[in-house]
């Protein structure tokens, strides 16, 4: 039998779908990254420049602006916002049913949160404080030499994780879908040489990431991963759990990583309390990931699904930092 | 396990337990990412199950040069 036809069948016996024709990119990929390259240089030289006030000003204008511009994203975090307003924690941190005005604080904290990233690029460490709740979790694998997989999510700041990583003097590795990782790290070794932490590049048509990945690890590094959106290339290594009173599909590569590479899997977010205070938030989703074969789609569609449930409990108490302003359920139900 | 043919029979074994396929549709002129379909997350599956049982890393680059079952076999005996 000729090797595609091998494949063929191959594919035809498999449980899983494979081989099917991957989906055409979802909302979230489609949406431009308006923070390029360029952007960050060219905010980064306001910061420089202008100074932190006037830089923070100059975000405040732009997210107005694209507040006022953007219906499908204005409209994305009201239904986001109802869905938290339906929740009794939820209901207590908004305190009144969404609207525009809810929308807009939503705006808000987004260019806050912006601001913030800013600093922390320039390594203004002193300019925060900087509370954290589970470090006992990152001290016990830094003892043991290990490294870990942090999965976040676009709920408060990813770039905190900086703060964290100078703070812990470790390597944290963020991956980012992006074509820029070898410029974007360059861009932060010029601002803050000192602080430890780089990006890896994931192109779904290759599968350097993944080694790379497992390089990290072996040197007992840290491997940051925002595990709150499906890449398109991922379909077929996602699934549905419910979040927020709907199904959302969420990828299951991190904890399939923590399986094949044997570490520990953390849940971490950096969420603002007030200006210049965040509390990052670590906590431990699995020390182990072992998934036997026979229990292994159910194994993983728990972890997914505990990862969705304190990520929900997050979004309850920190509502305006969920920065996801598209149609987040909506791409999910496709 | 050191002959080809034993490597030959090991790698069929575990891509068809560990991936779901049945053994009599892999040959050993398989292509992993065409006829397979295999992703990167399979591509660190198949390494780390080379790494256990035979002590033999397999790196991202090395796979950049295989592209069928009989190159994985080839790359195991070399190493071996």
């Amino acid at each position: 039998m000729p090797a595609l036809a091998a494949g063929a069948a191959a594919r035809a016996s498999r449980p899983r779908a494979r081989g099917e024709p991957r989906r055409e990119a979802t909302r979230w990929s489609q949406v431009a990254e308006r923070g390029s390259l360029w952007g960050m240089r060219i905010t980064a030289g306001c910061y420089r420049w202008l100074g932190p006030r006037a830089c923070e000003l100059l975000v405040h204008a732009i997210v107005a602006y694209f507040y006022l511009t953007d219906r499908r994203g204005r409209r994305a975090s009201l239904a986001y916002l109802r869905r938290i307003y339906a929740t009794p924690e939820g209901r207590d941190a908004l305190g009144r049913p969404p609207g525009r005005w809810q929308s807009f604080l939503h705006y808000r904290e987004f260019a806050l949160s912006i601001s913030d990233r800013i600093g922390i690029w320039f390594g203004r460490a002193g300019d925060f404080e900087f509370e954290m709740v589970g470090e006992e979790h990152l001290d016990r694998i830094a003892e043991q030499g290990r490294g870990a997989i942090l999965i976040g999510a676009h709920l408060g700041s990813f770039d905190a994780l900086r703060l964290l990583a100078e703070r812990k003097r470790s390597r944290v590795n963020a991956l980012m879908f992006t074509a820029n990782a070898e410029r974007i790290n360059a861009l932060f070794r010029e601002l803050s040489p000192d602080v430890d932490a780089r990006v890896i590049e994931v192109d779904p048509e290759s599968i350097d990431s993944v080694f790379a990945i497992r390089e990290c690890l072996r040197r007992g590094e840290l491997v940051a991963i925002l595990g709150d959106r499906v890449e398109p290339a991922e379909q077929h290594r996602s699934l549905s759990t419910p979040l927020l009173g709907a199904p959302v599909k969420l990828p299951q590569a991190p904890f399939l990583l923590a399986a094949l590479l044997d570490c520990p899997v953390l849940l971490i977010l950096a969420l603002r309390e007030r200006s210049g205070r965040y509390a990052v938030f670590a906590e431990k989703l699995a020390e182990r990931v072992s998934l036997p074969r026979h229990e292994r789609e159910q194994r993983i569609a728990e972890l997914v699904a505990d990862y969705a449930r304190r990520l929900e409990a997050y979004c309850a108490r920190y509502p305006y930092q969920w920065f996801n302003f598209f149609d987040y359920w909506e791409d999910a139900a496709r | 396990m050191q002959s080809k043919d034993e490597i030959a029979k090991w790698v069929i074994e575990i891509v068809s337990r560990e991936f779901g396929i049945d053994a009599g549709a892999l040959h050993l002129d398989t292509r992993l990412a065409e006829d397979l379909d295999l992703d990167s997350i399979d591509a660190i599956d198949m390494a780390v199950r080379i790494e256990e049982k035979c002590r033999v890393v397999l790196g991202g680059a090395d796979l950049q040069s295989i592209e069928t079952l009989q190159d994985v076999v080839d790359f195991i005996h070399e190493r071996i």
